[in-house]
């Protein structure tokens, strides 16, 4: 077997190594991986992004021509008829960064026994597997930060400063958003599926990110339902900051709160996993 | 850095115990109604406190029926479901803690199983692999070449793996297995659904990386030429208990042959029995290529008869039949592995001598 040979097997057990360099080269690797994933079929990925992000906005288009123009409406909540569309259209660029389907991935994985190949793996599992899942999410983003960036210099009301920022705001929801998925995935150890509670999850996270309506339509005394989750980081808080309703320092607010969900949820997933992955049963094989 | 030292087992195996839970369905709609208000669950037993050490370097074949546990032992060895109960080590590690020295020192190759990933070529998942598993760029390219150049699959490393034949698919599979270059191989079924050549070559293969990497293989399959070719010990599992564990020879009575014998005249096989002097339960009648051929008389098919007996004997045997019957046709046979352990199967565990842990 040549010179393959001088390494004898296992010979170098880098796991034991602590160096930060080779942990980031796995990531890098994954992310990379990850990309060509998604993109191996050019056509179906563009018809994803662009049929997620197109359809709703119509649908929001029509909804808002009929109440402010066929309706002769002025304002509603508050917002004119283009200040809805200004909050359409902008919404529209950070929702295609929330979420995305890895949550329903790792249940699938745990249900049909394909975690069996990433346990073994020297790699953290659902941080590969949302690691695996961000990379179209970041090219995505990239590309949303672009026409946000370009319209802004059309739109004065847009701005571009702002809209990187918001941008940030919008990756740490996607981080929280797959917290959440990862924790509830971990259901499918004990039910052998979790389908019907991530389904849940994500219509009740239409409603409160902002993503389907602004929250400020909510009534007030309603504030304390999209105000007690942090689905309203994933969307609406990106969106306000964006075109200037949100204050800086109300910027800042949302991002320490983005970085105490965070904070929390990491805990949470570490101890769901721990304590449900002994009821593995890597089917299938 | 492993926690064993040359001498000891690599794998130590003591007295290990799974139980599976599962819910069961009856038939019909009353029964499906019952499952929604209340699950009846049962246990089911799939490893019965085996116990057992593996020696670094050996090649050990796992054998057994479908449901014996094999897979389930290969599971608990490499970490994916804990015991129910009792202890298990692999290379000074305890599998399901699954630590990152433990994870770069095995490798578990599903043949039932994908791991690589489907729309992908081949390149693109070794080079993720290289990453996780750290291994240098000059040693990764090498023993890709390697790999490749054994399993002759070099062509076909940029095609997509869902447009790989099986065979060439699990050709892939394991180049990802062993590209960080275990001390522990598990292979379950690794030759499942190949033709006779590539199964073949992967044979070649395994045997080498054996050989000449002392890499400790432990292979599950139900093809016996994979067991006969290439494990030096041989473990049989039934129904989650361990009734042999020894060298595929010691499987295999000394000097025991089997005589295959058609007569002219029309006899049952307990009468073949008592005209050849041995016991009843020696003679079968059985299905071979020779038999069921119609007699020159066209009244039906001959039979064949095998008897077991031993190399010693066989003159003797053969002239107390032809002392009363016409033998139209015959052979000595060597025994099969897959008859002996069908034999064992069928008895429960070896007898005459082997012992379960010969």
């Amino acid at each position: 077997m040549r010179d393959a040979t001088l390494s004898g097997p296992g010979d170098s057990l880098p796991g034991s190594k602590s160096s930060l360099l080779p942990r980031l080269e796995w990531r890098i690797a994954a992310l990379k991986n990850g990309f060509q994933d998604a993109t191996a079929y050019r056509l179906e990925f563009f018809l994803e992004v662009f049929g997620a992000a197109f359809v709703p906005a119509a649908i929001q288009w029509v909804l808002w021509y009929a109440l402010f123009v066929m309706g002769h409406q002025e304002t509603i909540g508050g917002l004119t008829y283009h200040q809805m569309l200004a909050y359409t259209f902008t919404s529209i660029l950070f929702t295609q960064i929330r979420g995305g389907d890895h949550d329903f991935e790792l249940v699938e994985m745990i249900r049909s026994g394909g975690l069996s190949n990433y346990l073994l793996r020297p790699t953290g599992v659902v941080e590969f597997v949302w690691i695996r899942g961000l990379a179209p999410k970041l090219f995505i983003s990239a590309v949303c930060l672009g026409i946000g960036v370009a319209v802004s210099f059309f739109y004065p009301e847009l701005s571009a400063a702002r809209m990187v920022a918001a941008m940030g705001l919008a990756l740490l929801g996607n981080i929280i958003a797959y917290q959440i998925g990862a924790t509830i995935a971990t259901l499918a150890f004990y039910w052998e599926e979790a389908y019907s509670m991530l389904m849940v999850k994500n219509m009740i996270v239409q409603i409160l990110c902002g993503e389907l309506l602004p929250l400020s339509l909510f009534p007030a005394s309603m504030t304390w339902m999209w105000k007690s989750t942090p689905f309203y980081l994933y969307v609406y808080g990106p969106t306000q900051y964006a075109l200037g309703r949100w204050t800086t320092g109300e910027f800042m607010d949302a991002v320490g709160i983005a970085c105490l969900w965070m904070l929390g949820l990491w805990g949470l997933v570490h101890l769901s996993w721990k304590l449900s992955i002994k009821r593995y049963l890597s089917l299938g094989g | 850095m492993t926690k064993t030292n040359a001498s000891a087992p690599i794998i130590s195996v003591n007295k290990v115990r799974r139980v599976f839970r599962s819910t069961q369905k009856g038939e019909g709609m009353k029964e499906t109604l019952g499952l929604l208000l209340k699950p009846k669950t049962t246990e089911h037993v799939a490893l019965k406190e085996v116990s057992f050490t593996i020696e670094p370097g050996s090649f050990v074949g796992l054998i057994g029926a479908n449901g014996a546990g094999k897979t389930t032992l290969l599971k608990i060895l490499s970490g994916l479901i804990p015991p129910s109960s009792g202890e298990a080590t692999v290379l000074g590690y305890k599998p399901f803690d699954r630590t990152m020295p433990f994870r770069h020192a095995i490798s578990l190759v599903m043949g039932q199983k994908a791991q690589l990933w489907w729309d992908l070529p081949a390149t693109d998942a070794f080079d993720l692999l290289k990453a996780i598993y750290e291994i240098p760029e000059a040693k990764y390219r090498e023993r890709l070449n390697t790999l490749a150049e054994l399993l002759d699959v070099k062509r076909l490393l940029q095609t997509q793996i869902r447009r790989l034949s099986l065979g060439e698919r699990m050709k892939m599979e394991l180049i990802g297995a062993l590209l960080h270059w275990p001390k522990v191989v598990f292979l379950d079924e690794p030759t499942i659904g190949l033709d006779v050549l590539a199964a073949e070559k992967l044979r070649d293969f395994l045997k080498v990386f054996n050989q000449k990497e002392k890499a400790t293989i432990i292979l599950t399959s139900h093809n016996m030429d994979d067991i006969e070719r290439l494990c030096s010990r041989v473990m049989i599992l039934k129904t989650g208990e361990m009734i042999f564990d020894g060298s595929p020879s010691k499987l295999l009575r000394e000097g025991e042959c089997r005589l295959r014998v058609r007569l002219k005249e029309t006899l049952t096989s307990d009468a073949v029995a008592d005209i050849a002097g041995v016991k009843k339960e020696d003679v079968t009648v059985g299905e071979s290529d020779a038999g069921g051929e119609e007699d020159e008389g066209g009244e039906g098919a001959i039979p064949t008869f095998y008897v077991e007996t031993n190399k010693d004997a066989v003159i003797r045997v053969l002239q107390a039949i032809m002392a009363k019957a016409t033998i139209l046709d015959m052979g000595i046979e060597e025994q099969s592995l897959e008859s002996v352990i069908s034999r064992i199967y069928s008895e429960g565990g070896v007898s005459g001598g082997a012992g379960l842990h010969a």
